[in-house]
């Protein structure tokens, strides 16, 4: 018989509280642990947003915001400014052309009708400089009703009062030269099949198509196609996760601006900087330095920034609802184990009596707690497994009416990782069978998370439990006399 | 060798103040069995708590073997407790969710010994109270009282103390189970040369001891003893 094995049987020796104070005990538990993988994540995704866009500035000619409109367009001397702003890491400069199919054009040019098509899809501004050019290409997006849409759009503006088979009207194919291997918001590509065009600072035959675009025109890589005339050949295929974004192709910047006959001239371009904190002193400095009469910069994507404020305030409640669920476990502990010294007042006397020393009583108390809290976090965990899924996917859609540019469709990538339960628990069981969602929800927090919380958990079960073996420790022996 | 040196204990019950223990001096040769009557009320428990350091003196000292109570810090009187003491209680005061074993070994164990020295004792021990072997492994609450009482004893003798004292241990017992008891206690301090105090208000009990003392409004007298043992016999 030794401490640990009393301790186990003591809390044992009232069976329907200690299962009444494990239930107890299991919600607050569970509620923790739910809040911490919550919290992580969200934690995550905020991490994943500001990654992705958060320090990208977008450098757009001044009063180029809006279609068609005026302005002068960026040169190579101001990348070359811009690059030289303290904290900025790199300019890429980009250079955009509207693609129509050759045949397409012809029709129209024949009819009559207007040079301009609806706007670039993929939510950057269309620029003022930007040229149209043909291909051999056809656009991925069929003059559905979108283009219909569009088309009527277009006559209630009154550019011409012609009116046109709306079978003639397809997409214009966005082409745009980039200056390294990022799309037009500054993100890195991902390319899917084939290879990057190599080095994005020199001319090149080669380009970089969407995925639905080649599957379009029957292009693999190897495929060759045509701009004005000019032979391209398809190096690689490139996924952006849209529609619009797919319905589009890359070349190098200079191959683009020789294709405008523009050269040295850019569109946009797209600025990173150091670091997410010297984002604002950046763009002031950017914005002072190109002058803003000349240029306009923009954070990348501001609806970003509200996602990213909305979800840190998830973030922060749910913090705070894990620190006040881990105080609960704890003032539970602290209020059971109290009670018991008090009930056990003359045993304690009794121990003492035969020579028990102090931290002898005192661990036997704390170890005590520390059996039943274990209880109560395998109970727990099995409660968060349940619930911590719905929390995540309760705080993920109500994330998602906040903004639409959050990646919220997608689950946290992560497979299954499944719960790491084995981490500071006796029985790691309840973990195995957990949901589809908590797996990926689950996945995004990593095990030295979870296991700090488990940790927290403990640590603040000792806390709650040292408190009553301490005051074991002012117990008298003369108490086992009590009653005699 | 035990020296009681003007003891008082005095308590404070309102505005009153009681002296349960009021100089109290008397010395114990080692392996002594002796005797302390005296009314219910009149201080026995309170004195018998002083002697195995339960409780602290308001003045005056207990010297065991040559060592001072009074100058002992805290963890020095637990190890007292737990080296030279050996307690009895008339209520017993075993741990009742644990087998007559585990009571047993729970002295030794404090005391650092041995899993498996300390089991193959407290079996021994036992046999020595005669407690049924099919009983050592029994909870406390499925044992009777004279049972408890002999695994209480045996518990007392664990850590081989040098004094045992017990505070009417036959006073939930009945009159043969207490007198098992009492001859149990007395052929213990011959075979072990153990000093045992008890107290009991049983003259018949109190009559079979070496030296007997009577407790009287806080004073301590001792009785003559050869006169009793002639009363017995006679
Ligand atoms: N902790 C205490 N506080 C106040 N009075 C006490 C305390 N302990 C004992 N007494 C009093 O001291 C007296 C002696 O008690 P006790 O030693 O238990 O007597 P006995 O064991 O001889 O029956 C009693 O009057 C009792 O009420
Ligand atoms: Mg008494």
């Amino acid at each position: 018989m030794s401490v640990l094995a009393r301790s186990v049987g003591n809390a044992f020796r009232n069976k329907v509280r200690t299962g009444a104070v494990v239930a107890v005990l299991a919600v607050a538990i569970g509620l923790a642990l739910s809040m911490l993988v919550a919290n992580q994540a969200v934690a995550a995704k905020v991490a994943e947003l500001n990654a992705s866009v958060g320090t990208v500035l977008t450098v757009n000619p001044a009063g180029g915001q809006g279609f068609e409109g005026g302005g002068e367009p960026l040169t190579a001397e101001q990348a070359a400014t811009a690059a030289a702003v303290p904290n900025v890491s790199t300019v890429v400069g980009t250079k955009a052309l509207r693609l129509r199919n050759a045949a397409e054009a012809a029709a129209q040019a024949g009819a009559g009708t207007q040079a301009g098509g609806p706007g670039g899809g993929q939510g950057g501004p269309g620029g003022q400089t930007t040229t149209t050019l043909t291909t051999s290409l056809t656009a991925a997006i069929d003059a559905g009703t979108l283009g219909n849409r569009n088309q009527a759009g277009q006559e209630t503006t009154g550019s011409n009062g012609t009116t046109q088979p709306a079978r003639t009207m397809s997409l214009p194919i966005t082409a745009t030269g980039i200056g390294a291997e990022v799309d037009s918001t500054g993100k890195a590509l991902t390319i899917t099949e084939g290879s990057g065009l190599g080095d994005y600072t020199s001319e090149s035959a080669n380009a970089l198509l969407g995925t639905t675009l080649a599957e379009k025109n029957g292009l693999k890589v190897g495929s060759t196609f045509t701009i004005n005339d000019k032979t391209f050949t398809v190096a690689g295929l490139f996924d952006a996760g849209t529609t619009f974004g797919n319905n589009a192709l890359y070349v190098t910047l200079p191959s683009a601006q020789t294709l405008a006959s523009l050269p040295g001239e850019l569109s946009t371009m797209i600025v990173t900087v150091d670091s997410m904190e010297n984002v604002d002193s950046a763009k002031t400095a950017l914005q002072a330095a190109l002058g803003t009469d000349k240029a306009d910069v923009t954070q990348g994507q501001r609806n970003l920034e509200t996602a990213v404020s909305s979800l840190d305030s998830v973030k922060n409640i749910s913090l705070i609802a894990f620190i006040a669920a881990l105080g609960t476990a704890g003032l539970i502990i602290l209020l059971i184990m109290v009670m018991l010294v008090r009930e056990r007042r003359r045993e304690i006397g009794v121990l003492k009596a035969i020579g028990a020393p102090n931290r002898t009583i005192g661990l036997q108390f704390v170890l005590e707690a520390l059996v039943v809290v274990a209880m109560g976090s395998v109970v727990g965990a099995a409660v968060a497994s349940l619930a911590s899924g719905s929390i995540a996917s309760a705080l993920i859609s109500s994330n998602s009416t906040t903004t639409t540019a959050a990646p919220t469709g997608r689950g946290v990538p992560g497979g299954a990782a499944g719960f790491p339960g084995g981490a500071g628990l006796p029985q790691g069981g309840p973990f195995g069978g957990a949901s589809q969602l908590l797996t990926t929800v689950t996945a995004s927090a990593s095990p030295g998370v979870i296991a700090a919380g488990i940790a927290a958990v403990f640590g603040v079960a000792i806390i709650g439990a040292l408190v009553p073996a301490l005051l074991t420790a002012r117990i008298r022996p003369i108490e086992v006399l009590r009653g005699e | 060798m035990i020296e009681v040196k003007n003891l008082v204990r005095t308590f404070k019950s309102g505005d009153r103040t009681i002296k349960p223990v009021n100089d109290v001096s008397f010395e114990l040769e080692q392996g002594t069995l002796a005797s302390i009557v005296g009314k219910s009320g009149s201080g026995k428990s309170t004195l018998l708590s002083l002697l195995g350091a339960l409780d602290k003196p308001t003045s005056g000292d207990v010297v065991v073997n040559g060592v001072s109570l009074a100058s002992m810090p805290d963890g020095k009187l637990t190890e007292y407790r737990r080296r030279d003491i050996g307690f009895v209680f008339q209520q017993f005061n075993l741990i009742p969710n644990l087998s007559a074993v585990d009571n047993v070994m729970l002295p030794m164990e404090f005391a650092g010994v041995r899993k498996a020295a300390r089991l193959a004792r407290a079996k021994e021990l036992l046999e020595q109270v005669q407690l049924d072997p099919e009983k050592h492994v029994r909870r406390i609450n499925r044992l009777s009282g004279g049972e408890q009482q002999r695994v209480a004893i045996a518990r007392a003798l664990a850590n081989e103390p040098k004094l045992i004292l017990a505070d009417e241990p036959t006073g939930n017992l009945d009159e043969q189970t207490g007198e098992h008891i009492i001859e149990l206690l007395s052929s213990l301090s011959r075979d072990h040369n153990t000093t045992i105090l008890v107290v009991t208000h049983d003259r018949q009990l109190a009559n079979k001891t070496d030296r007997r003392f009577r407790l009287q409004q806080g004073g301590l007298t001792e009785e003559p003893a050869r006169s009793r043992v002639a009363a017995a016999s006679g």
